[in-house]
């Protein structure tokens, strides 16, 4: 057992009023400083290429979609947001999605997809903003996910600094 | 003019300022915590957030009514009521300002009656404000509001005592229940109660934190103990006037502790100023008391329940016992 000795209280904290007159000084010269709110909407947050928001599909510049429908992001994916049905193209590249959905209610957001990616077809965007009338709206279909490349440039070279730097420093 | 129609001006200004005034407090009360806490508070609806009480009386108003099974219906309904109106009524006696005189012509005081037991009344009246507490929290059929009930019951008699004893010196000091007639005894600054009895002054000022059920002792409504104590059970604008009548009950203090310790409307070092500026520092004293209030609530932290009846009745009580039969000695050999 441990006994803890109190400190013994001087007059002056017995009597609780130099205590209390102290602590309101300390209040009252608070009520000058800065405020250190942020005004949301119109103030908005600062965002760099590490903010991991919503994910995004790359549409490379001559218009076509980056993605070859794998499947692996889908399959990475840990909430179930993710569903794609694949189909063929008569591009070089002959597979595209026919339809890639992510559901945002169910998305956490964690870059599991981005990193599963073997074609660099979707990042995290630093688009944070989610909020509709209805659950159905929030279920975004691939003319909702598309960016431009240059939209994404910041994230993408990001991405593939730290992936170097993992594969430098790793024993495989 | 007509007396009857002066009066009702007055009574329409005076009510209408107190109402005003406790709308304001609530507004106050959000802008002096956020500045404490490195904030900003409302400021969305109108410039500066001024039109914020509006908006929530707006909100309260609809609102749906909520009552308790099992809740006593009349009771229910009553308390709130019972809550906010002797803080309305006790401002009745307050003189706010010396005579008003507009083009040479006296409308008397602005203080809707003038009794010579002004004291006595706003006590009785004060007093009855705990029924509302302990009506509401007993009518909720809630453990929760009756204990909060019992606990503001419990702590503004106790606090009343020393409230009462303190009031008594300053009374003593005037030789008068009539707060003109205070007010009168303190015109110059040197004969502010202030400087003769501190020592009251600072047990009143205490003992209007408990009586208005103010931090640091809120136990009434208590949130990591009580849910919300009393009012836990009430919604829309029945919830709304126990927060009118807490805010009605500090302006009263605000005004009465000016009244009684620092000369009322008298302005220091002008003693023949005019009404308006007798006015304004009135309500500069009452303004530094009620910013007291909102400036304590968001400094000190809550005291334990045992810790409050210990002060008042172990502390206070004597204290301001010893304190009256000073003054009383001191004015008999005088």
């Amino acid at each position: 057992m441990v006994i803890v000795k109190r400190k013994e209280l001087t007059l002056a904290e017995k009597l609780y009023l130099p205590e209390v007159l102290r602590g309101l000084s300390v209040t009252f010269r608070k009520m000058f400083e800065k405020p250190i709110t942020r005004q949301y909407p119109e103030e908005p947050l600062e965002k760099t290429e590490v903010t991991r928001g919503q994910p995004r599909l790359v549409v490379n510049d001559d218009d076509s979609i980056a993605c070859v429908s794998c499947g692996l992001c889908e399959a990475a994916c840990p909430a179930y947001a993710i569903t794609i049905d694949g189909g063929e193209t008569d591009r070089a590249i002959e597979r595209e999605p026919k339809r890639f959905d992510i559901d945002m209610l169910r998305c956490i957001l964690c870059g599991f997809c981005e990193e599963a990616c073997p074609k660099d077809a979707i990042f995290m965007s630093d688009e944070l903003e989610l909020a509709d009338y209805s659950r159905e709206a929030l279920v975004y279909n691939i003319e909702k996910l598309k960016r431009p490349k240059a939209a994404l440039q910041g994230r993408i070279d990001y991405v593939k600094k730290i992936n170097t730097r993992w594969q430098t420093h790793s024993s495989t | 003019m007509n007396p009857v129609l002066v009066m009702i001006l007055k009574t329409i200004l005076i009510y209408g300022g107190v109402i005003t005034l406790a709308a304001g407090l609530t507004l106050a009360e959000r802008k002096v915590a956020a500045w404490i806490q490195w904030r900003i508070g409302p400021n969305r609806v109108g410039p500066w957030g001024v039109l914020q009480p509006l908006a929530d009386g707006v909100k309260f108003i609809f609102k749906e009514e909520l009552m308790p099974n099992g809740a006593n219906k009349v009771l229910f309904r009553f308390a709130p009521v019972i809550a906010a109106l002797p803080a309305m009524m006790t401002v009745a006696v307050i003189p706010f300002s010396s005579d008003v005189i507009i083009a040479g012509v006296n409308y008397g005081p602005l203080s809707i009656t003038d009794l010579d037991i002004g004291v006595l009344y706003i006590l009785a009246l004060g007093g009855l404000s705990v029924y509302g507490l302990i009506i509401g929290g007993w009518a909720s059929n809630s453990k929760y509001s009756l204990l909060g009930g019992l606990r503001a019951s419990a702590q503004m008699i106790s606090y009343e005592l020393t409230l009462i004893l303190t009031i008594l010196a300053v009374v003593a000091m005037a030789g008068s229940l009539d707060l003109r007639a205070i007010v009168a005894a303190q015109s110059d600054v040197r004969d502010w109660n202030l400087w003769y009895q501190p020592l009251a002054f600072i047990m009143f000022v205490v003992a209007t934190f408990a009586e208005t059920n103010r931090h640091p002792f809120d136990f009434a409504e208590c949130e990591p103990e009580l849910v919300a104590g009393f009012h836990t059970e009430y919604s829309s604008m029945k919830f709304a006037l126990f927060f009118i009548g807490e805010y009605s009950a500090m302006t009263v203090m605000a005004c009465l502790t000016t009244v009684l310790f620092l000369g009322g409307h008298s302005v220091p070092f002008l003693p023949d100023a005019h009404w308006l500026l007798g006015l304004a520092a009135f309500l500069a004293k009452a303004g530094f008391f009620l910013f007291l209030f909102i400036w304590v609530r968001w400094t000190l932290p809550r005291f334990r329940f045992d810790q409050l009846m210990a002060i008042g009745w172990k502390v206070f009580l004597p204290l301001s016992l010893v304190n009256l039969l000073a003054t009383g000695v001191v004015l008999a050999l005088k």
